[in-house]
């Protein structure tokens, strides 16, 4: 059903291990993928994204472990506690996949180069579905050309490093899509591609959000494809979730000094010309030598001692609309 | 594929003539030569000098290098390798009687120590930082550094000498002919040989199966659902099987030259000892035509290296 909740995620916690040392990578997250919605999930390098994509999926580093908080799955057979399933067992492989597809930043990379498209396309199918031999060849075929590809049949036999780029990423949503997942994740899908084929494939993720109704989540950096596709929107910042809500809001009137600053450092379409840019000053700190209290805070031109004190609450500025600042609710109006 | 296995061969050639005659070079210019190995010390002082240089004219060796190296060549084109210098006997009837008993032992082993090594390795991998990956890691260790004559000696004592199972050497009794009956002999000297060959191979497969577990389209192989077994094998095990193709590839020399030390503890009739023996003496035709051999082996292995990468590897292509 359009708008449902199809995953939640609260108070998510996923910490890193590393030499000893801990890295509190996703540090209180929480957010909902809703059927046929874009959810956006926004940050700059190294703010737990891809560590809350890959807790979702509970595909992890082996050094990880989701420390608390829960992620539910509204599957058809009822709600499913992802966050407690066996990493690898029976119940989260037969979910990966079918429910849950995965498109990966790097399409070179995450291809394996010693198997044609067409075997890893079946491979999914295989494990899923009930579908013979012949079947599976046929809708691996039907599925590239679902994506777009020309001369399906022919590039189905191919291999990753024949492809280009942007043929390659087509490949990958084609597999993350095989067998219809209810949920599609999509990690920095573009950010290996130039521009027009970044736009190609997400006129696909529209096409597949809008047809089949799958709840998307899409991980960027790029506050231009937040605009451009996103109806609800997650910022992110050293593991903290700093400001949620639809995209309107949010973009409208950013709450928090760091969104506002992310809008503030990039141009955006059809602002014109005369658009001010400023880059955040200051640089991230050291992920396993945090802040105490709020993570912005030393980078933060509204910065105050009590911000130290501790993790500031997040606040409801508005029913679709939380933010977590001390100050959100005087900041609102802007600068 | 024919046009370049074609150039592969016509490469071949010069190849050849520059390895055979750098060992006919060493050969030149190692002190002695065969006279003064057939004949011996206690010989030597008794015969006078023109009796050394009628044996000297005799056997050829009389004549300037060059002219050495190309009568050799000359015989070797026409499919004329000579006599051993020592016992007079054509040295293309003491390669067919030696070089399958290498081959046969050489391969087993390179069975053994391909299958025990890439298992091995595997497994290592899978468990790593675990019991089974320290314990391996320890073994190999030790399997590099204990001596193949030690590890032989004391196999020969365990499985030969006290528990009677096996022979204590030689390829065959006198009266058995068929490999089912000398496989008794093989299996100590194959066992031995191969085990010691296993520890190289068991860490580069570790390695290399590491590497490859590392990689990003392992977990987009977990990501689409499949059995952890099948990502392991399926996606891991075969993107790590190029570099150990190659491993084992460049390993196949050995049929040839075999192992000096192995066939001497087990009298094994290889070719190995042969040609120690053939070094010490000076004969050089023996020496020339198992060197000639055992280049073309490194040029052919090479080779087939290029073709196992090339089908294990599709971003490889042959040129
Ligand atoms: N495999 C890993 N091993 C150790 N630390 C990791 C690993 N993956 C991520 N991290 C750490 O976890 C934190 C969050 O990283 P994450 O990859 O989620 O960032 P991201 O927002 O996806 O960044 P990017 O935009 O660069 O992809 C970082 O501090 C990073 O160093
Ligand atoms: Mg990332």
């Amino acid at each position: 059903m359009e708008g449902e909740t199809l995953v939640r995620v609260r108070n998510l916690r996923t910490y890193l291990y590393a030499n000893g040392r801990c890295n509190k990578a996703v540090n209180d997250v929480s957010f909902d993928v809703r059927a046929g919605r874009t959810l956006c999930v926004v940050g700059e390098s190294g703010c737990g994204k891809s560590v809350t994509a890959a807790s979702i999926m509970q595909l992890l580093p082996p050094l990880a472990r989701i420390e608390s908080g829960e992620i539910a799955y509204r599957s058809a057979e009822g709600e499913l506690r992802l966050d407690r399933l066996p990493r690898n067992g029976r119940a989260m492989r037969s979910l990966r996949g079918r429910d849950l597809g995965m498109i990966f930043q790097d399409p070179m990379t995450a291809l394996n180069p010693v198997y044609s498209i067409g075997f890893q396309i079946r491979e999914s199918l295989r494990y899923h579905t009930r579908l013979g031999a012949p079947a599976r060849r046929a809708k691996a075929i039907e599925l590239l050309a679902d994506m777009g590809i020309p001369l399906p049949a022919q590039r189905s036999g191919e291999y990753p490093h024949q492809l280009s780029g942007g043929m390659r990423q087509r490949a990958m949503i084609a597999m993350a899509m095989a067998c219809e997942p209810k949920v599609l994740i999509a990690d920095e899908p573009t950010t290996a591609l130039d521009v027009t084929v970044q736009a190609q494939v997400f006129d696909l993720m529209e096409r597949l959000k809008r047809e089949r109704g799958t709840a998307i989540m899409l991980i960027t950096h790029d506050m231009g494809v937040v605009a451009e596709l996103a109806d609800e929107v997650v910022v992110m910042y050293m593991g903290n979730v700093v400001e949620s809500g639809t995209v309107r809001e949010v973009l409208k009137s950013p709450a928090h000094p760091y969104t506002r600053a992310l809008l503030g450092s990039i141009p955006l379409l059809g602002r014109g010309r005369s658009q001010r840019l400023e880059p955040i000053r200051g640089s991230t700190p050291d992920p396993f030598d945090r802040p105490p209290g709020c993570q912005f805070a030393p980078r933060c031109p509204r910065q105050e001692p009590a911000c130290d004190a501790g993790l500031p609450p997040e606040v409801e500025v508005s029913a679709a609309h939380r933010v977590r600042c001390l100050f959100a609710k005087e900041g609102r109006d802007g600068r | 594929m024919i046009a370049y296995t074609l150039r592969r061969f016509l490469a071949l050639a010069p190849m050849m003539l520059l390895m055979t005659f750098l060992v006919f070079l060493g050969l030149e210019l190692t002190p002695g030569d065969a006279v003064s190995f057939i004949a011996g010390p206690e010989a030597m002082a008794n015969m006078d000098g023109s009796q050394l240089a009628a044996l000297r004219e005799s056997l050829g060796l009389d004549d300037p290098f060059l002219a050495r190296y190309f009568r050799w060549l000359g015989g070797v084109l026409r499919g004329d390798f000579g006599y051993s210098l020592t016992s007079g006997v054509p040295i293309a009837r003491i390669v067919a009687e030696r070089l399958p008993a290498t081959l046969e032992l050489s391969a087993a082993a390179l069975l053994v120590s391909t299958l025990l090594g890439s298992a091995l390795g595997l497994a290592s991998a899978l468990n790593r930082g675990k019991a089974l990956d320290q314990a391996l890691t320890v073994a190999g260790m030790i399997g590099v550094s204990v001596p193949e004559f030690f590890f032989g000696l004391v196999s020969i004592l365990v499985f030969s000498i006290e528990l009677k199972w096996l022979p204590v050497g030689g390829r065959t009794r006198p009266e058995y002919l068929g490999l089912w009956d000398r496989l008794p002999h093989l299996v100590l000297p194959a066992l031995v040989l191969g085990v010691s060959m296993t520890a190289g191979v068991m860490r580069y497969a570790r390695a290399s199966m590491l590497d490859a577990l590392g990689k990003d389209f392992m977990r987009t192989a977990r990501s689409k659902g499949l059995p952890e077994a099948r990502v392991d094998l399926v996606h891991g095990f075969r993107a790590a099987l190029a570099p150990i193709a190659v491993l084992i590839g460049f390993r196949l020399p050995m049929l040839i030259g075999g192992s000096v030390v192995i066939e001497q503890i087990f009298q094994w009739p290889g070719v190995g000892s042969e040609f120690l023996a053939a070094v010490r003496g000076q004969n050089y035709p023996l020496v020339m035509t198992i060197a000639l051999l055992s280049v073309l082996a490194v040029l052919a292995a090479s080779f087939l290296v290029d073709l196992a990468t090339a089908a294990l590897d599709p971003r490889v292509k042959l040129s």
